[in-house]
């Protein structure tokens, strides 16, 4: 198993936040371009760090940036930005200035909190699509939000078709307001339509409602190509040409996110790949195990000099550390089925920051992949 | 003042930070701590995933107020079923209220108006205070909130002032006006940060006390710097020591491979991470303003004995942050 000999032109790392995927995406991204292709990551929120590396700032919002790479394969990164690709796309699609002004000034749109229906979530897809079918690079590799549900993301299509279909639109494009900005009587529903109608006002205000009925009237030309656009998306992220890179953090108390994430992507009908635990803390080794203090050669007395306060609890934290690590690692295996490809990644001494450790991390993963695919191959 | 009087005088502490922190653990930790300095205290969760539980040692509830020892309850809270409430109390009729909450524009509105779910949150923490929300909950004097993880953190708290903003009048209207002078009270609401000495958590950390100034004029009451590997003993901080020491073996090959972060072993490791951990301890000292206190990581699963734990730090470093 590689995930760059496999040629899978879309690889998409998911997982909970904090876990390091946006520098594994970086990393992969290093590698793949160091393996000849011409390649894109697409990330959220990476470290100034990372932004350092790989030479980036805020313009990798608005286009994606050569990353001064030397490799037989060009390195390009880019910034996903929800709200500029939202603002964008309403500059795009807008039929004329005073449209565009109205939606961009509504103050509905100004305060939009990122829920509704997923339409910021589904900003990042949208960018993903518009590269994938410009057709630019051989290798995209995207990073996907820090959201605790980071599966929100994928989602995103699917609940904004969902959303056009479900007549709530219907409702909100209804001609809600006369002229003078008034709500229109509502006379056709009878009592229940004066009683909400004076609920609505009671509890919401009409003002938001007014912002909100602007907003989509003002946005109603743009959605008629979002549904087409959505499935196309959609289509994307169920081709068994994209698949998905699970990214998990080590111990025992992880598992049962890990298998709640791997279950749904595949119940989903998406593609999962590898699942690679990541920052496993080392092994305990044999030179530091702990003998009884003072005994020849044991860490805690270096020759001639009396046991080091300190040093015991801290060799049994590490230890605790890389055994619960190990333990959690055998534990998600067996619960796993065979075929499922797992690595790991240890917890590096340093994080990984500038092109060529990232260059060392791509590599790492590839190579556990390998020794994974050979161990199948002897246990088969 | 004493900063642990300070805390147990508020009546809303929001714990927030960036994912994977120990957020959960914190708030569950100084939760126990106010609870045992003589509050009665709730900590409230929004995770779906029922952590905090988990933290306290009691099973979980699906969104009811539980008892988690003496003077602390734990409550597991869906947002969306507040929202439901204030309609179901607004509305009286069942049956009208039954047509409103199932109207696609009530789903849309409620899922999608700026800040609603953040105000419901809050909202929720504030009748519990006040006796208003359901009869059969305790009465409380502070309410511990496992917030969610930064960005979402801050919307949290902006969102009282943003919705009032948009919504003028009305029951929600009222609710945010009078959440946002709640907020805004740094005698009745405190704000913890939760960081760990690494590059992304600092940086968030002071993103977020950058935005709480600028969106809020709130600084936190605390930051707590959590998971930091233990201080090489004196002696050991330099590799020599550990090297061979027998002149007949050869030196030492390389690593075989990166994956072998350990060049000299687990304490070459340890040095490493435990640099790491001050580098960005220094960063936090040369731009964090504010009482601050720091927690070992603890070779302790998920769990009481873990709460327990920090619950004796976080008292010891509140001491040691006194004057």
């Amino acid at each position: 198993m590689s995930l760059l000999a496999d040629e899978h032109p879309l690889i998409i790392f998911v997982g909970a936040g904090g876990v390091g995927k946006t520098t594994l995406a970086a990393a992969l991204g290093v590698a793949s371009a160091r393996a000849g292709r011409d390649t894109l990551v697409m990330t959220f929120d990476p470290s100034l760090r990372l932004k350092d590396a790989l030479g980036v700032g805020q313009e990798a919002k608005e286009h994606a940036v050569r990353v001064d790479l030397e490799a037989v394969g060009e390195l390009h990164a880019s910034l996903l930005d929800a709200r500029r690709t939202f603002d964008r796309l309403i500059e795009r699609y807008a039929p004329d200035a005073e449209a565009r002004r109205r939606v961009l000034g509504n103050r509905f749109y100004q305060h939009l909190s990122g829920s509704l229906g997923g339409i910021l979530e589904y900003m990042a897809v949208e960018r993903l699509f518009e590269v994938a079918a410009a057709g630019r690079y051989r290798q995209v590799v995207l990073d996907t939000p820090p959201t605790r549900q980071a599966l929100d993301f994928l989602e995103a299509p699917a609940r904004i078709v969902g959303f056009l279909d479900s007549g709530a639109l219907r409702v909100a494009l209804r001609p809600w307001f006369d002229e003078q900005g008034r709500l229109k009587a509502t006379a056709r529903l009878g009592g229940l339509g004066r009683r909400a109608e004076r609920f609505l006002d009671e509890v919401v205000g009409l003002d938001l409602l007014r912002d909100m009925a602007e907003f989509f009237q003002a946005f109603s030309p743009l959605f008629a190509g979002f549904r087409e656009r959505a499935n196309q998306v959609e289509e994307l992220l169920r081709s068994p040409q994209t698949l998905f890179v699970l990214v998990a953090g080590p111990g025992e108390e992880r598992i049962p996110d890990t298998l709640f994430f791997a279950r749904r992507l595949q119940q989903a009908g998406y593609h999962l790949g590898p699942i690679v635990v990541n920052r496993v803390h080392p092994e305990p080794e044999e030179p530091l195990r702990l003998g009884p203090p003072g005994s020849p050669g044991s860490p805690q007395s270096p020759p001639g000099s009396a046991p080091v306060p300190g040093l015991v609890d801290g060799i049994q934290l590490l230890t605790w550390l890389g055994e619960r690590d190990r333990q959690g690692l055998v534990q998600l295996a067996q619960l796993l089925s065979d075929d499922q490809p797992l690595v790991d990644l240890p917890l590096r001494a340093e994080e990984p920051t500038d092109l060529p450790s990232l260059a060392d991390l791509g590599a790492d993963l590839e190579d556990r992949l390998a020794d994974w695919r050979q161990h199948l191959r002897r246990e088969g | 003042m004493d900063l642990a009087a300070r805390l147990g005088r508020l009546q809303l502490l929001v714990v927030t930070g960036k994912g994977g922190v120990g957020k959960t653990a914190a708030a569950a930790g100084l939760g126990r701590l106010l609870a045992a300095a003589g509050r009665r205290v709730l900590v409230l969760e929004v995770d779906p995933r029922e952590n905090v539980h988990q933290m306290l040692g009691v099973a979980p509830s699906g969104g009811a107020i539980v008892g988690a020892g003496t003077r602390l309850w734990v409550q597991n809270l869906k947002p969306g079923r507040v929202l439901d409430d204030i309609v179901r109390e607004r509305l009286k009729v069942e049956m009208l209220a039954r047509r409103v909450l199932a109207s696609p524009i009530y789903e849309q509105f409620s899922a999608g108006a700026p800040g609603l779910k953040e105000l419901a949150i809050l909202g929720h923490a504030l009748r519990l205070l006040r006796r208003v929300g359901p009869p059969d909950a305790p009465q409380l004097d502070l309410v511990v909130l496992d917030a969610p993880a930064t960005g979402h953190g801050v919307r949290l708290l902006a969102a009282p002032r943003l919705v009032s903003e948009v919504i003028g009048t009305g029951p929600f209207g009222a609710l945010a006006g009078e959440l946002a002078g709640f907020v805004a009270d740094p005698e009745r609401c405190g704000i913890v940060v939760v960081t760990q000495a690494e590059e992304m958590p600092v940086e968030e950390a002071l993103e977020l006390r950058e935005a709480l100034a600028s969106q809020l004029g709130r600084q936190p009451e605390l930051l707590i710097v959590n998971g930091l590997f233990p201080p090489l003993p004196a002696g050991l901080e330099r590799p020599e020591i550990f090297d061979p020491v027998d002149p007949l073996l050869p030196p030492e090959p390389p690593p075989p491979s990166p994956e072998m972060p350990l060049a000299t072993g687990l304490l070459t490791f340890w040095r490493h991470r435990r640099f790491l951990n001050e580098r960005e301890l220094e960063r936090l000292a040369r731009w964090w303003e504010g009482p601050r206190i720091e927690l070992p990581l603890l070779a302790l699963e998920r769990g009481p004995a873990l709460t327990e734990a920090l619950r004796q730090l976080l008292a010891a470093g509140l001491v040691a942050e006194r004057g």
